[in-house]
């Protein structure tokens, strides 16, 4: 990498990255060009069930729940994205689900407290489990950038005690509650659209901006390309990683309160159980490298929805839970062995 | 080659002495009846646990201890956290602290059938609590007193009883199991489709229970058919995503059957969420006797629930005490539950768990 001139991080020019002269157009064929494997097989997917699964595929119900089911970790897995391509990963998320879902209901249920005003009670059960997800994932990146400690392994942390301070938090005890107002941001339908689907989008389209358009995009790819090259080149390194991580933690903060307003109930023991490797898989299967350096938020959405559609197309066909693990997990492996092909 | 040669047979010899060691190891129940327990006013007793991490686990936790404490028993109190060989070292060190008897809830058949055996060579009565251990290695009434418990298939044939009933023996029903291979899936799943066929026949040892259905009518319901059947992991998200991928390929179904309250509700909620009337669209049965299943009967959401009564502490020591008088304890003691439908969800909702 020592050729690489300074200006412009290392293996940026694989990434997705923005070539700002290029026209609007043929950037757009070279995002499709790149997503070609993960598209294909969705669009197979789609065609397959819209032939043999008519019934059950072609309906709005089934859009929404196909939707509703992947929201989670898509919106996980974004901030995965961002931390894998720094050449992270981030165990902890499920786990920091666990923290924010178990907080909201005790907020929200609380009658003595200062808060308890309606309106009051249910902004801070929104935005207090969110910003200690953040400040979690703002540990996570401490963890990494001051005391050096590889990432897997810091974030193993959380992703141990996270549940257990869940647990504390609630006694383990299953909250159920009936808030319709604040769990609109798991049953909200505004225009007969799922508003965690809206969410999802939204988080999506952000993301995507700003890892193509921004400087903390190409920063962050820079960083996970060549940290070296990145730092000598200027980049923020430090800063920028407890970013993502920050990023991470945040978003798995919200993914929390979406899974507990569907519900309708809070469960230490269950909330965002296994979501980290959920999340994983989709970004791999979206075509970013565990490698760090490449990254695609478009492709962790398509990633989910290839696992979600295979999942959905056995279920509907009477396949059974385990045979739907093993093609799920030869799906994954497949398409990292395309990518991999492709990659080198 | 030599050395090779040496080696070979060292490792041979030695791992014949293992096997050795482990067939020594595992201890061969002899005694013609379990450990004699002395008469006295308040017993230092073990609770061996196996998890604390679902409210069905914590009210049976209180049961004990409150059971415990009011009548002045010492309570120790050990919890496995979901690890038989935890759960074993438990017990070991029960038997260390030389408790009159144990109370073992335990997590697996076979390693916990160990646990016993070494109770009873100590002289100390174990009564097994809602799952049983392998009963070929200990043996019941010897290695431990008794097994307390519900009886998961009975619950199953109930829940098809009700729904056969309510349905009028036509319905296309959708099953949500609980965990893939656990005991209380098997049976519930096993009682309620024999139910449904006809082959039903009452476990001999629970016909004391009022409410035992009968042998199931000669023929079944034909009209009752398990459409789609997949494991929701006996939990409220896995459950309600399960329900809705396979309500999506199965609009015709009429009837949910589900292995837990926790997945009947998730079943509920995504009915909701799709604009259905859960009670009137489907119907819905399930089985724990949960207080908010409870609530969603009188909503009429929840059709029916047939209770796995969680409150162990009564039962549990009353029978350690009847031992203690020298009264003969069945090897086998099931639960009286209770079922709910609209009919008694009011009455009972504020004493559910």
């Amino acid at each position: 990498m020592a050729g690489t001139s300074p200006a412009t991080p290392a293996r940026a020019d694989r990434a997705p990255g923005p070539r700002r002269d290029a026209p609007a157009a043929s950037r757009l064929a070279g995002v499709a060009r790149q997503m070609r494997g993960p598209l294909g097989a969705l669009v197979l997917l789609v065609i397959y069930n819209a032939l043999f699964n008519a019934d059950a595929f072609l309906t709005r119900q089934s859009f929404n729940v196909n939707a509703t089911q992947v929201a989670v970790v898509v919106i996980v897995g974004v901030g995965l994205t961002m931390v894998i391509a720094t050449g992270g990963i981030d165990l902890s998320v499920g786990a920091i689900m666990a923290i924010s879902g178990s907080l909201a209901p005790i907020i929200f249920l609380a009658d003595s407290a200062p808060w308890a005003t309606p309106f009051l009670g249910a902004a801070m059960a929104y935005v207090l489990p969110v910003l200690l997800g953040g400040a979690l994932g703002a540990f996570n990146g401490g963890l990494i950038t001051g005391f050096r400690i590889q990432p897997i392994i810091a974030t193993l942390v959380l992703f141990i005690a996270g549940r257990g301070i869940a647990q504390v938090m609630t006694g383990g005890r299953l909250q159920s509650f009936r808030e319709p107002d604040w769990q609109y941001v798991g049953l909200g339908r505004p225009l007969g659209i799922p508003f965690q689907v809206i969410l999802m989008l939204t988080v999506v389209a952000v993301a995507a901006w700003a890892m193509r358009a921004t400087t903390f995009g190409r920063y962050v790819l820079a960083i996970g390309g060549n940290p070296a090259a990145a730092r000598l080149a200027g980049v923020p390194v430090r800063r920028v990683t407890v970013a993502v991580y920050v990023i991470s933690g945040l978003l798995a903060g919200l993914a929390g309160l979406i899974e507990i307003a569907i519900n309708s109930s809070a469960d230490a023991n269950r909330i965002g159980l296994n979501r980290e490797l959920d999340a994983i898989a989709a970004v791999a299967v979206g075509g970013t490298s565990l490698l760090g350096g490449r990254a695609t938020i478009v492709g962790t959405l398509i990633g989910a929805l290839i696992i979600q559609l295979i999942r959905f197309t056995l279920l509907t066909e009477g396949a059974s839970d385990a045979v739907v693990r093993i093609v799920s997990a030869g799906a994954i492996l497949v398409a990292v062995l395309i990518q991999r092909q492709r990659g080198t | 080659m030599d050395h090779q040669f040496t080696r070979r047979r060292v490792v041979a010899v030695g791992g014949a002495g293992i096997g050795a060691a482990v067939v020594g190891a595992r201890l061969v129940s002899t005694g013609k009846a379990a450990p004699e327990l002395e008469k006295k006013e308040t017993y230092k007793v073990g609770f061996s646990q196996v998890e604390e991490n679902n409210p069905w686990r914590i009210a049976q936790t209180e049961s004990m201890r409150a059971e415990a404490e009011a009548g002045g028993h010492e309570l120790i109190y050990t919890n496995a956290a979901g690890s038989a060989t935890k759960q074993i070292a438990d017990v070991d060190s029960m038997i260390a602290q030389q408790v009159d008897a144990i109370f073992l809830a335990p997590r697996e058949e076979v390693p916990l059938a160990q646990a016993c055996l070494k109770a009873e060579a100590a002289g100390i009565p174990v009564i097994l609590l809602d799952r049983n251990v392998d009963e070929t290695i200990a043996k019941p009434g010897e290695a431990f007193l008794t097994f307390i418990g519900s009886d998961f298939y009975q619950e199953g044939a109930r829940a098809a009883q009700w729904l056969a009933e309510e349905m009028g023996g036509e319905a296309q029903i959708i099953e949500l199991e609980g965990t893939t291979g656990s005991t209380p899936a098997i049976d519930r799943q096993r009682g309620f489709r024999d139910y449904l066929a006809g082959s039903y026949t009452p476990d001999p040892r629970n016909m004391t229970a009022a409410s035992t259905p009968a042998a199931a009518p000669e023929g079944g319901f034909p009209g009752m058919e398990v459409i789609a059947s997949q494991t929701g992991d006996f939990a409220r998200d896995l459950g309600r995503q399960v329900f809705e991928t396979l309500y999506q390929a199965n609009t015709g179904a009429t009837a949910v059957y589900a292995h837990n309250d926790e997945m009947a509700i998730g079943a509920i909620l995504a009915l909701e969420a799709q604009g259905k009337v859960p009670g009137t669209d489907v119907v819905i049965v399930s089985i724990d006797g949960s207080k908010e299943a409870l609530q969603n009967i009188i909503d009429g959401k929840l059709g029916a629930t047939v209770e796995c009564n969680p409150r162990f502490g009564p039962i549990a020591f009353e029978t350690l005490l009847k031992y203690a008088d020298g009264e003969e304890i069945p090897t086998a003691i099931l639960n009286l539950d209770k079922f709910y439908d609209e009919s008694n969800a009011e009455e009972f909702v504020d004493a559910a768990y």
